[in-house]
């Protein structure tokens, strides 16, 4: 009998997310099994119960999936599993807390894809703000941002919390390689002057982006708001926005809503998962990974 | 449609072991149900709730597994289990907390295989002690031991309440004849298996419970199994992939590492899962039946 394939899946929090659940049995894994409530300490006896009750060949049908509400926790549970395992007992590794680092990925490939196609430029040397940036997509965005060369500033309600995420942000997530700033939301009338890229990913209905605000932002080329529920994020853009002009721009900035990074997201998750199962040898991957696959989804439906 | 076989895996700890999960869909159980932080008056309606909702044809693929941490518990929970089933609506249940019963099963049936194939020796003719003793496997362990007719002994590192407490606990639950004994400092130690014919190590993976200079002590020592598979190796000499090698003590004891407890170990969970599935009658499967398996096996 072939051995099926097991997905173990990890969370920090109370419950698992039904969307990873579909995501990962539409993936081709056949049983999604559940662990609630993980703690970092439990990780190591858990990854060893998975890898010593298989053998070598069964190992390459299992996968471990690590979810949870918070980014760094779940970076440290996906370096924990990988300490965990030794050659031959392996398994791949996924991590992508809240849905956050596909989501990520498939914002900033796509913002990436109109900075090219709109304006035949790229990141480098691009001011951007990550409105509710402190947050699990803003993080890892603003990473992925500041990574393609973009100068980012993490803007939050409260100024000392948005400098410590934009600290872990460049020196845990991005390896002391980066440099991300914080700012306040008291300060985005100021900030949104100079602003090329702004990312919205606050909390779903709350308005980050006025028409004033962008109206005076004369500067800016590309704007993307991960929120479908209306109000919108940034008013004058659309859930369905997919590289339009956004309304009362007066620089010609354009768009993209949810609902088309959402779809790039979708994507980018559905092949990582499938990733896992193909790929011959294990994989660790999370937010860098994320990315790759969602420029090359990008890419191919230009 | 035909019925997919289900297992509902019950277990009192926040989740249940992924070891046991790859067990049980290797075996071949279509679908599992993981049910945690279950409380022993739970299992009286979740079991029934098992039972009462598929045809008789549809219970024989039904099962339940029982895990955790603690072997008395497991135990208890399994007798709720039983009293909850109402015939024809009954299931097969199986109790493995921590895979402690079909580790210790697995031990003990290696270490009697060799008792009887280097030194021609039964069980009941031993004194046995088992280091770590009053952990999951260690009591589990001791109890397969105790009732095979070993003299066995439960040691603890630090309190000897502990383990007179672990040993009359079990001894009233399983019928087993156990004492406990208390082992921290190397000169204890010593002291301790000067007579033993038997150490079992089930102590916390990656310490060394015996080191060479102490189990040069061990006058009378013919089998020694070590089921840490971290090393170091809990028994001075055993490497984890030893079926069988002679250690350097005064009367030629063997010793047996860690994956090769577990090979069997693993064919003993795989054996009873199984037995679960296919088995017309319900079955109620716990260490007794671990062991006898084992037997089976080495």
């Amino acid at each position: 009998m072939e051995k099926s394939f097991i997905l173990h899946m990890l969370t920090t929090a109370k419950n698992l997310s039904p969307f990873d659940v579909n995501m990962a049995l539409d993936a081709g894994w056949v049983s999604a099994v559940p662990y609630t409530n993980v703690e970092a300490s439990e990780v190591k006896d858990l990854i060893q119960d998975v890898i010593f009750s298989r053998s070598a060949k069964a190992l390459k049908r299992t996968g471990i999936f690590i979810g949870g509400r918070d980014t760094k926790q779940a970076t440290d549970m996906l370096k924990m599993a990988k300490n965990s395992m030794f050659s031959p007992f392996e398994v791949s590794v996924f991590a992508d807390p809240s849905g956050a680092f596909t989501t990520a990925a498939g914002m900033v490939a796509a913002v990436e894809s109109e900075l090219d196609t709109k304006f035949n430029t790229t990141f480098e040397g691009k001011t951007l703000l990550a409105l509710g940036g402190t947050g699990p997509v803003g993080q890892a965005a603003a990473v992925l941002a500041a990574q393609a060369g973009a100068n980012v500033r993490i803007i939050g309600r409260q100024l000392d919390k948005a400098q410590r995420i934009a600290d872990l942000c460049s020196d845990e997530f991005g390896e002391g390689k980066i440099k991300i700033e914080a700012g306040t939301n008291d300060d985005i009338a100021e900030y949104i002057k100079t602003a090329n890229v702004v990312f919205a990913t606050g909390a779903a209905g709350i308005e980050l982006l006025s028409a004033e605000h962008i109206a005076s932002a004369t500067q800016l080329q590309v704007a993307a708001d991960i929120n479908a529920v209306p109000p919108s994020g940034i008013v004058g853009l659309d859930a369905f926005d997919n590289g339009k002009e956004i309304a009362g721009s007066t620089c010609g900035a354009v768009g993209l809503g949810a609902l088309a990074i959402g779809n790039i997201k979708y994507k980018t998750q559905s092949q990582l998962l499938k990733q896992m199962i193909d790929s011959e040898k294990p994989v660790y991957l999370h937010f860098e990974h994320a990315f790759e696959v969602a420029r090359q989804i990008v890419k191919s439906t230009k | 449609m035909p019925k997919r076989s289900i297992l509902h895996m019950f277990d009192p700890m926040i989740n249940n072991s992924p070891f046991d999960i790859n067990m049980a869909l290797d075996t071949g159980f279509d679908v599992l149900m993981p049910y945690s932080n279950v409380k022993l008056e739970s299992i009286h309606g979740l079991t029934q709730d098992a039972i009462f909702s598929r045809s008789p044809a549809g219970i024989k693929k039904t099962s339940l597994f029982i895990g955790g941490r603690d072997m008395g518990l497991a135990m208890d929970m399994m007798g709720a289990a039983q009293q909850a089933m109402v015939p024809p609506f009954e299931v097969s249940v199986l109790a493995d907390p921590s895979g402690a019963f079909t580790t210790a099963a697995a031990l003990v049936a290696c270490v009697e295989k060799q008792l009887k194939e280097k030194h021609n020796k039964e069980l009941k003719d031993c004194k046995a002690l088992v280091f770590g003793g009053t952990g999951p496997v260690g009591i589990a362990t001791g109890v397969i031991a105790s009732l095979a007719g070993a003299n066995t002994f439960l040691v603890d590192h630090m309190s000897i309440d502990a383990a007179n407490d672990a040993a009359k606990e079990y001894n009233r639950r399983c019928e087993s004849k156990l004492s406990g004994a208390v082992a921290g400092s190397d000169e204890e130690k010593m002291a301790l298996i000067a007579d033993a014919d038997i150490i079992f190590c089930t102590a916390k993976a990656g310490i060394q419970v015996l080191s060479a200079e102490v189990l040069a002590h061990a006058k009378q020592l013919k089998v020694a199994g070590d089921v840490n598979a971290v090393p170091p190796a809990g028994i001075a000499g055993i490497g984890a992939m030893d079926a069988s090698i002679e250690l350097n003590s005064p009367a030629g004891a063997i010793g047996i590492g860690a994956l090769a407890v577990g090979n069997v170990k693993y064919k003993v969970q795989h054996k009873l899962l199984e037995l679960c599935l296919s088995s017309d009658k319900p079955v109620y499967q716990d260490f007794r039946d671990a062991f006898t398996e084992a037997q089976k096996i080495v």
